[in-house]
């Protein structure tokens, strides 16, 4: 029978510190990271960006990563996004009593592999056991501390018309894989999560120029909802090009399936960047010559018509309004 | 045409028209889509109007409806099957989505034949399925019910608001010159009936749903208007043929009969509505569980009814914008992407 | 009002076949169709396949505009 997490190993005694040893600090281990209260860390020299995030994801395990996998990227992107190198990052977990421990070593595996990737440290986690039902599987939070570069500056508002606007690679992958594992529609198609951690794209974006005035991961919502708030924070119009955002052919044909639209899926491991036009083709090849952002395209512009709008070019070479972002992503026969 | 020389695009045709206003309306609510999705309207030239009928079945699912779905939830705890569409549209007092919320199993399928494989798996569980549409679903739902009479499950039924289109194109003929019809209803009914529909004065073009085809759907509508006469023309042979699918006309007609029912903003039209034939009534929800009459109560200030009929603009609404958005929809025009409101709403800088 | 999902015939059951769309893959209904073969296209409907197809894509378009503009 495999072993599973108990409620005893949540009650701070000798389960507790069995759990943490074998599971997070195995994997973990590195000089920050201690047994005493509280990590002690030297400040970064210039600016620090600091972020936090909750991850539950059904299921847990899905093609292309997992939570672990998933809270890691996600806390680093975020501080991808503000140009910020990932320093530090705690976690925290919340465990369903019953989760199997190989799994948990899994989850843990796959942060401490992630987490070394991009060269951020974990410095410190907190590990909760919640009755059965009282969670899903397992929930993850962590927080992340970064450095911002001097001279680096990215924010939503910063976008000027003139602006070429980027995606790191083909779109709504992350969204497609879940929706397929989660929901029961019976639909075969070999998707994979696009789950992976941006920050060495990012530093290779500012190598060429820090001046970069967008950088957005396409998470909930998608790069549709990331245009709309791009559109919305720097008062100007987005205009893309339908044909040029790259979506996986068995993407495309889900979403034929069940009538939904591409540029409103998830995805964990895209960008969306707005850069001056005159950087746009260095800041292009650079991002191809890149792990995890091979597939980047230039997808549109920011324009001054169309203020807090993103139109979209169509296939016919007409244009449309792309709908605005709304609700939970549900098929349609209609 | 009695011009001659090079041939013209269907485009080009579309946008050089310069003959009388034209009013134009596209009874389907995936048209409407495709074509807020390729942005034909923007090609339109000023005297060429395209409206959007009444064929998204989730625009002309009536308050009650939801309503009825929401009692069974509850007062039967049932396991309420549905697509997609209908999670978010408001009933009286809330919508599916709300019930889910509090509760309620709410379990969202493609296909009818998924929600009686789920209560073939699911036998302890009563699985209502939600059967809306029209021509074109309706004999999905006819093939679950089959399918659960063969498993002989006892804990599948089916709760119609199924509508045909008939008497649709009649109610509305007079704020149209030409409708697009849809494609995959006459994949089903054939074309007989739109070439019936020619003896009545009533015009209209078969479309299909790429850019192509509803392009050249709408330059047939163009050319043949200018005849004088009225007309027909299958512009999506492909897919449609005079026949239709008579395996699909057949199980329909062997297990459901035609019923009054009602249109949300358009009320009650006569023979519009398909329900299982009483020797089905196991498999019907409002047979088998004897629901209530439910009267729905719909916003008296919400308008849209007229504007499924072309009768006023959305932004004529006093709701509209304001207590009426994609987020919150009051009407069911605002809740699907292809509602009259909710793309007048989208759309409304272009 | 009727999304419609045109996809190849990979595989047929009786009464079911696998359709093909673009690399997504799903078991259908085909009851109400005759004389399919693998390789055929279909125009799907809410995991029933409505009617098999003559093409795969939009092509037929071009007779039709033909035929109107030679009338």
């Amino acid at each position: 029978m495999s072993e599973t997490v108990t409620l005893a190993h949540g009650a701070g005694g000798r389960q507790t510190s069995e759990l943490i040893d074998r599971v997070f600090k195995s994997h973990f281990s590195n000089s920050d990271l201690t047994a005493d209260d509280a990590a002690v860390l030297t400040p970064p020299a210039g600016r620090m960006a600091m972020t936090t995030d909750g991850f539950i994801v059904s299921p847990a395990f899905f093609a292309g990563g997992n939570i672990g996998k998933l809270s890691i990227c996600g806390t680093v992107n975020d501080l991808s996004c503000m140009g910020a190198k990932p320093l530090y990052l705690t976690c925290s977990f919340v465990i369903e009593e019953g989760f199997e421990m190989e799994k948990l070593e899994q989850i843990a595996d796959a942060m401490a592999k992630t987490a070394a990737e991009c060269g951020v440290r974990i410095v410190a986690g907190d590990t909760k056991v919640a009755g059965k039902g009282q969670v899903d599987g397992v929930f993850i939070t962590t927080t992340g501390v970064g450095e911002i570069p001097d001279g680096v500056e990215t924010s939503g508002a910063k976008a000027k018309p003139g602006d070429v606007i980027l995606v790191t690679g083909d779109i709504g992958r992350h969204g497609c894989t879940i929706l397929l594992e989660r929901e029961d529609f019976g639909i075969d198609a070999k998707v994979t999560s696009d789950c992976a951690p941006l920050w060495n794209c990012v530093k290779a974006m500012l190598e060429v120029t820090k001046d970069i005035h967008v950088i957005r991961d396409a998470t909930r919502g998608g790069v549709g909802t990331v245009l709309y708030e791009i559109a919305g924070q720097s008062n100007v119009g987005v205009k893309i090009d339908s044909e040029k955002v790259p979506v996986e052919p068995q993407v495309k044909g889900v979403c034929r399936m069940l009538g939904l639209e591409p540029l409103y899926l998830a995805c964990e491991g895209r960008l969306v960047v707005v850069v001056p036009r005159e950087h746009a083709n260095e800041v292009l090849t650079t991002l191809k010559n890149c792990k995890y952002s091979e597939g980047a395209a230039v997808i549109g512009e920011i324009t001054k018509e169309h203020a807090k709008s993103v139109v979209m070019t169509t296939e016919i070479g007409s244009q449309t309004m792309l709908p605005r972002p709304g609700g939970e992503l549900l098929p349609r026969i209609c | 045409m009695e011009n001659t020389g090079d041939k013209r695009t269907a485009r080009e045709i579309i946008t050089g028209y310069t003959g009388p206003k034209l009013r134009i309306m596209e009874v389907c609510g995936t048209h409407t889509h495709e074509i807020f999705r390729l942005g034909i309207r923007a090609l339109l030239p000023k005297n060429i109007e395209l409206i959007s009928g009444p064929g998204c079945p989730v625009c002309v699912t009536p308050t009650g409806y939801i309503d009825e779905a929401i009692w069974l939830a509850k007062e039967k705890s049932a396991t309420i099957c549905t697509f997609g569409d209908l999670v978010r549209v408001p009933g009286s007092s809330k919508s599916l989505a709300g019930e889910r919320a509090e509760g309620g199993h709410i379990q969202v399928v493609y296909s009818p034949l998924d929600a009686e494989i789920y209560a073939k798996e699911h036998p302890g569980e009563q699985v209502v399925f939600l059967s809306v549409g029209f021509e074109t679903t309706t004999p999905a739902s006819c093939l679950a019910v089959k399918q659960a009479i063969e498993d002989g499950l006892d804990n599948f039924s089916i709760l119609t608001a199924n509508k045909t289109m008939p008497s649709a194109y009649y109610a509305l003929k007079d704020s149209v010159d030409v409708y697009l019809y849809p494609g995959h209803v006459n994949a089903i009914t054939g074309t007989k009936l739109c070439e019936s529909l020619v003896a009545d004065g009533i015009s209209g073009v078969v479309a299909g749903f790429t850019a192509k085809e509803l392009m050249t759907a709408l330059a047939a509508a163009i050319i043949k208007s200018q005849e004088g006469k009225p007309f027909f023309v299958n512009a999506y042979p492909r897919v449609v043929t005079r026949e239709g699918s008579r395996e699909a006309q057949k199980i329909v007609a062997d297990m459901m009969e035609p019923c009054d029912a009602q249109w949300r903003g358009l009320g009650v039209i006569k023979n519009s509505g398909m329900k299982l034939r009483s020797a089905y009534g196991l498999y019907d929800a409002r047979c088998k569980y004897q629901i209530p009459a439910i009267e729905g109560h719909e916003n008296p200030a919400c308008r849209c009814g007229e504007v499924l009929q072309g009768k006023c603009k959305s932004s004529d609404c006093p709701l509209f914008g304001k207590n009426c958005t994609p987020e919150h929809p009051v009407g069911a025009c605002m809740v699907s992407n292809e509602g009259a409101c909710s793309a007048y709403y989208s759309y409304a800088n272009m | 009002m009727c999304v419609g999902l045109s996809a190849r015939v990979v595989k047929i059951d009786k009464k079911t076949a696998v359709v093909d769309a673009s690399g997504a893959k799903r078991e259908v209904s085909v009851s109400l169709l005759d004389e399919l073969e693998p390789g055929d296209y279909v125009m799907v409907h809410a995991g029933i396949a409505i009617a098999k197809i003559t093409d795969e894509d939009d092509s037929e378009s071009d007779a039709v505009m033909d035929e109107l503009l030679s009338e």
